[in-house]
């Protein structure tokens, strides 16, 4: 193991700073700890509470951005994390009406709701329209993905939809890989 | 995120993932390559590795410690942060290791409720080059008797390192 004077003895500052962090309030003891963290606490409040309503909207936005995007790239199905969900996560963290917000990317108010609900499939319209909404900021091709899953899901475990079709199919190959 | 080739230019792509148990042997095997901390010691944390998407071989390793709402702290602080001897100083071969993975704690901290609140207590040696590579800021606490009090990246400071490194 190295100290920071071996390693300043190698390295210039800019350096050390590229490869290194060195422990932190772990190494704070006692009332030094204790009154680190009553500092920090005080200065993170007074910091908060500066912020403007955009700051917290961003904030709020991204954390929703990336669920999704570990969503998408998780192996992990989860049934309660579906497209409606998401979008209605959206529309919450803007604080918009369900009606509102259908207004402003001209759907029915009744077609939203039955998204949201998992009563309807978004079409691809809706899902164009909710990347210009967001201002790219939740590209089409993320909401594509969250489908994508969702549709893998059902076709893996509701052999349902397999079996209705089946009448339509007149002729199949007869041999299997 | 992607890393540099420091002579080609070339860019790859990372990944970056929780250290398992078996990682931890290989780092503490490795003592050549990560020769500056005791990782072992923080075996019951939260540790991370940086890798390259196409190789298995750990290029750089993080600790997180959590503050959670009811220390009404908020944030995500960077215990330590080690990259791998050959990519260090002048003649590295990889770049931007130790970005990716700050930027990866910044949009853990998006992603846990933090709004993108990230510190680290700094050597009092390294504060101006802290806030030069990655925009951290310096604050200095009265109460504490380390003279360096803590750097952090607040809200608007961690979505620019996210842009810098293309997580957003």
């Amino acid at each position: 193991m190295k100290s920071f004077k071996d390693i300043q003895k190698e390295f210039t500052p800019k350096e050390i700073v590229e490869s290194f962090i060195f422990s932190g309030t772990k190494s704070l003891k006692g009332k030094d700890r204790e009154n680190f963290m009553n500092e920090f606490r005080e200065h993170r409040k007074k910091v908060s509470d500066s912020y403007s309503g955009t700051t917290e909207l961003i904030s709020q936005l991204l954390q929703l951005k990336f669920q999704i995007e570990d969503y998408i790239k998780s192996t992990q199905f989860n049934k309660d994390f579906y497209f409606g969900y998401f979008l209605n996560e959206y529309i919450s963290i803007l604080n918009r009406k369900k009606k509102d917000f259908a207004q402003e990317i001209e759907v029915d108010p009744a077609e939203l709701s039955q998204i949201i609900n998992k009563h309807r499939k978004p079409t691809e319209k809706i899902i164009f329209r909710l990347e210009i909404h967001s201002n790219r900021n939740f590209p089409a091709l993320l909401w594509f993905k969250v489908l994508e899953k969702e549709r893998a899901y059902e076709l893996m475990y509701n052999r349902q939809i397999i079996e209705e079709e089946k009448e339509h199919v007149k002729r199949k190959l007869e041999f299997s890989f | 995120m992607e890393v540099e080739d420091s002579k080609t230019g070339g860019r790859y792509e990372i990944m970056i993932e929780r250290l398992t148990l078996n990682d931890f042997k290989i780092v503490k095997k490795d003592k050549i390559r990560f020769d500056s901390f005791n990782w072992s010691k923080y075996r019951e944390q939260e540790v991370y590795k940086l890798r390259l998407t196409e190789c298995q071989e750990i290029l750089g390793l993080m600790c997180l410690n959590e503050f959670p709402p009811e220390t009404g702290i908020n944030a995500l602080e960077i215990e330590l942060l080690e990259v791998s001897v050959e990519n260090r100083g002048n003649n590295k071969r990889l770049q931007g290791i130790a970005g990716c993975l700050i930027a990866f704690a910044c949009r853990e901290a998006f992603n846990r409720g933090y709004k993108g609140w990230v510190f680290l207590i700094p050597k009092s040696e390294l504060i101006e080059h802290y806030s030069k590579a990655y925009g951290f800021v310096h604050i200095p606490l009265r109460a504490v008797a380390r003279p360096e009090g803590f750097m952090e990246l607040e809200t608007g400071r961690s979505v620019q390192l996210l842009k810098k490194y293309g997580l957003i």
